[in-house]
């Protein structure tokens, strides 16, 4: 009785474990020929149509051919990619040009390598019902933001070029939740939504959005979405970015030419995506994919704009956090 | 002229500052039963476990066959059995009974075939597989001792085995007890709140005083452990051993 | 049978009350919200049988990270348990320590377990067991120190070593105190596994709610809800099942 009750016991655990621990090393990701080097890619949220370049090298077999064996990390926390990357848990991470500047002044000695949206999509988005012509009619209402610092600095800087102040608007910081902010009626207005998903879905959904990025109301152009990595990894051995940038292009250019396959792709690595959706996002997303060059001039003053708006200290040299040496067609001295 | 198997001399002990024993002196020979009656909260308890080894006397000596050992060394050769029958709930009546043989190493087949031996004549049989739970009051305390019995230890120490039996139950394990005793003697110190079992049970019978304890009177039982338990109650040398004892039971309760 | 009949019956009741409140859009309009944020029970029902695909996908990568996770909590807890039993100065030494650990809000803790265990399944099973652990830890020992005081001297007299007492007498005792922690501790595996999920995963219930939550798929979303209850409610069970077949005395 006794021993039946302890191998009981025993048996049930024993099992569980052997269950769950089988399952859980089958997630290690296989080691495929010698030839292979695996080379890991955190994205900056889940797959979406920002990263249909990426989905579709993946597909096609780019980066096999490039000799990489390309794992893919989707996290849900927008700042995960950066911290991955300093610690080493990952090679390449996706991420916003304020981010790797900030992670800059923090010491964390990364640096964008390429650009995979080279302007902005971070938009002011109101509804057409909501009788706001411009941004002047703002005056008293409320504006949802999603609670980051650089973009309540967006916020102030578009608000002064209608002689607005932060004081004049009831802004509210509701997280992820910009969309129902302004499906609901709580919000008049919101700021953080991008013009290719927020903007379309509002689109689809019938609510006539009026979507303006943020450089066309008086913040200085930036790169949405850049490539980062660590200076000391790129330092020690650059091929295998170079390598992915190149296959990157390709599966960029293959992407802007088939919408369909891209939606595809997309929707074999996000399954809860709706499909007529993503089809919308997709057409709307093609066509600011594709230029990896980013420009020293205007990082410089985006930089400088974003010293002046107390979010950084000092204002680092854009050598300091980006380098065109590693997109494909630029031969390094 | 026996020698005395069990012996204490001059026990002392206390409870923090309160003084719970004070000079206490106790002899039993081999194989022969010493009773031990007293007020509630004399000690008799504390006593057992003195005697047992489970707990270090302040001051004093005992001895079990001639060696004055250490606490360890006594609780190597006493059995204690408790109040209560403390059966493990989780265990058969056989597992219960054999846990002094499991816990000496021996294999579980093997400790259950000694024990199983001993249930018919303990009136179990056929109970080897019951639970605790399952059994009457004499059938509990009856493997307790058999527990008691299976650890061969050469001294035993009862305490008030028989307490939460009913009259008539006490009354047939009592000589339950004397006939199991008479086939497997040892030497045996019982503690009961009732005189008529003490003088039954005992060869030797002392009464203890009230708190600090110490032996007011020690008296011979007229026939320790007789087969007919009926007539020896009421035989007039145990009638007046039982007037003498109760007496001094009075005396110990009343005195300050 | 009959066991299960009233909270049926009181279960069957909320959700009718809430089919007709969400159905006719009258919760909706109550709370000022659009109807599709507001889904009825027939949505959710509908929405779970129509991605009872992705629902299943990823309900096994949760399942796993819960089941695994309470196994390690298990582990830890009875280990605990155990040791602080054994040892006085270890109990009065880790107590605080181990009570200070539950103040520890795993908001802050699970993106910096994360950053250095990774995505994959390590990071969830690390917040699961700090979260589980303890209730086992405090249910277990407070059974191992309720063993009868009387009962351990009887086995020291009857030649018993410290690890026999443990194994024959404290231990067996402490049984339905380490099961009622486990029971605690199962409702919380899911919670733990979800934080994992939030902070840092591709796949799982956890992960599928946030998104949905980001595309308003909020039938999806409580879909997935659902499914996560399930998988709280068969550990719940399953626990219940193991405490009938092993605690057989009580």
């Amino acid at each position: 009785m006794r021993l039946s009750r302890t191998a009981a016991i025993a048996a049930i655990v024993a099992a569980i474990a052997l269950v769950a621990g089988l399952a859980a090393c089958g997630e290690k990701s296989e080691d495929v020929s010698g030839e292979t080097q695996s080379f890991g890619l955190t994205l900056d949220f889940y797959p979406n149509p920002d990263h249909a370049g990426i989905y579709m090298a993946q597909k096609l077999g780019y980066f096999e051919d490039a000799g990489l064996d390309v794992s893919i990390d989707t996290p849900s926390d927008p700042a995960a990619p950066i911290k991955q990357l300093a610690a080493g848990r990952t090679d390449l991470a996706i991420s916003y040009e304020p981010e790797v500047v900030l992670a800059n002044q923090q010491g964390l000695g990364v640096v964008a390598i390429a650009a995979l949206v080279d302007r902005p999509l971070t938009s002011m988005i109101w509804l057409k019902k909501s009788g706001i012509g411009g941004i002047a009619d703002l005056r008293g209402k409320t504006i949802a933001t999603a609670g980051i610092p650089y973009q309540d600095a967006y916020l102030k800087t578009i608000l002064a070029r209608a002689n607005l102040s932060t004081g004049d608007v009831k802004s509210v910081n509701v997280g992820f939740g910009l969309l129902p902010a302004i499906i609901g009626g709580s919000a008049d207005a919101m700021l953080g939504g991008f013009s290719n998903v927020e903007g379309v879905d509002l689109r689809m959904r019938g609510k006539d959005p009026v979507v303006t990025p943020v450089d066309k109301l008086g913040v200085p152009t930036y790169d949405e979405l850049v490539l980062v990595a660590q200076r000391r990894r790129l330092e020690e051995d650059p091929e295998p970015f170079r390598l992915f940038l190149a296959a990157l292009a390709r599966g960029t250019a293959a992407a802007v030419k088939s919408p369909g396959a891209t939606t595809a792709a997309l929707l074999e690595a996000n399954k809860g995506l709706d499909p007529k959706l993503t089809r919308a996002e997709v057409d709307a997303t093609l066509p600011v994919l594709g230029a990896q060059r980013m420009s020293t001039p205007r990082w410089a003053e985006f930089i400088a704009w974003m010293r002046d708006n107390g979010l950084i200290s000092s204002a680092p040299s854009p050598s300091q956090v980006m380098s065109d040496d590693y997109v494909p067609g630029k031969i390094p001295e | 002229m026996t020698r005395d198997f069990l012996s204490v001399r001059g026990l002392r002990h206390f409870y923090g500052e309160l003084q719970t024993i004070d000079g206490l002196d106790l002899s039993v020979p081999a194989h022969q039963v010493l009773g031990l009656v007293g007020p509630s909260g004399c000690g008799k308890s504390t006593l057992l476990e003195l005697i047992c080894g489970l707990r270090e006397a302040r001051a004093g000596e005992i001895a079990i066959g001639g060696d004055a050992g250490s606490a360890p060394e006594r609780l190597a050769r006493c059995a204690f059995m408790p109040q209560r029958d403390l059966l493990l709930p989780w265990f058969t009546a056989l597992d219960n009974a054999a846990l002094a043989l499991r816990n000496r190493g021996a294999g579980k087949a093997a400790s259950r075939k000694r024990a199983g031996e001993l249930f018919e004549r303990f009136g179990l049989a056929g109970f080897e597989q019951a639970r605790p739970e399952q059994l009457s009051g004499g059938m509990r305390q009856r493997v307790a001792f058999l527990r008691t019995l299976l650890s061969d230890k050469p001294v035993l120490a009862l305490d008030e085995p028989f307490a939460s039996l009913d009259a008539i139950t006490r009354a047939e394990m009592q000589e339950w007890l004397a006939a199991r005793l008479a086939e497997d003697p040892r030497t045996v110190v019982l503690v009961t709140h009732d005189v008529e079992e003490a003088l039954y049970l005992s060869d030797r019978v002392a009464v203890l005083s009230r708190r600090p304890a110490r032996v007011v009177d020690s008296l011979a039982a007229p026939a320790p452990r007789a087969p007919d338990r009926d007539a020896a109650v009421t035989d007039q040398g145990f009638v007046a051993a039982r007037e003498r004892a109760m007496h001094a039971l009075r005396e110990a309760a009343d005195r300050p | 049978m009959r066991r299960w009949l009233l909270p049926a019956l009181l279960l069957a009741g909320l959700i009718g009350a809430w089919q007709i409140a969400a159905g006719s859009g009258a919760l909706a309009g109550a709370l000022n919200l659009e109807p599709f944020l507001v889904p009825s029970p027939a949505e959710i029902g509908s929405s779970l049988w129509e991605n009872r695909a992705l629902l299943a996908e990823n309900g096994w990568v949760t399942l796993r990270e819960v089941l695994l996770g309470f196994v390690f909590a298990l582990v830890a807890g009875l280990g605990f348990a155990v040791l602080l039993h054994l040892s006085e100065t270890l109990r009065r030494a880790s107590y605080p320590l181990l009570i200070a650990s539950q103040t520890i809000p795993i908001i802050a803790i699970a993106p910096i377990l994360v950053v250095w265990l990774g995505f994959g399944i390590w990071p969830k099973l690390a917040i699961v067991t700090l979260v589980c652990f303890f209730p086992i830890t405090i249910n277990t020992l407070d059974g191992l120190r309720a063993t009868e005081p009387d009962a351990i001297k009887l086995m020291r007299t009857l030649d018993a070593s410290r690890w026999q007492i443990l194994r024959r007498v404290e231990a067996p005792g402490a049984l339905p105190y380490a099961f009622s922690g486990a029971r605690i501790a199962a409702v919380f595996t899911t919670i733990g596994a979800l934080f994992g999920e939030w902070v840092g995963s591709n796949s799982g219930l956890g992960h599928q709610i946030l998104l949905d939550n980001g595309q308003l798929e909020t039938a999806r979303m409580f879909a997935a809800v659902v499914v996560l209850s399930l998988i709280a409610l068969s550990l719940f069970g399953l626990i219940a099942l193991a405490e009938r077949r092993i605690v057989t005395w009580r």
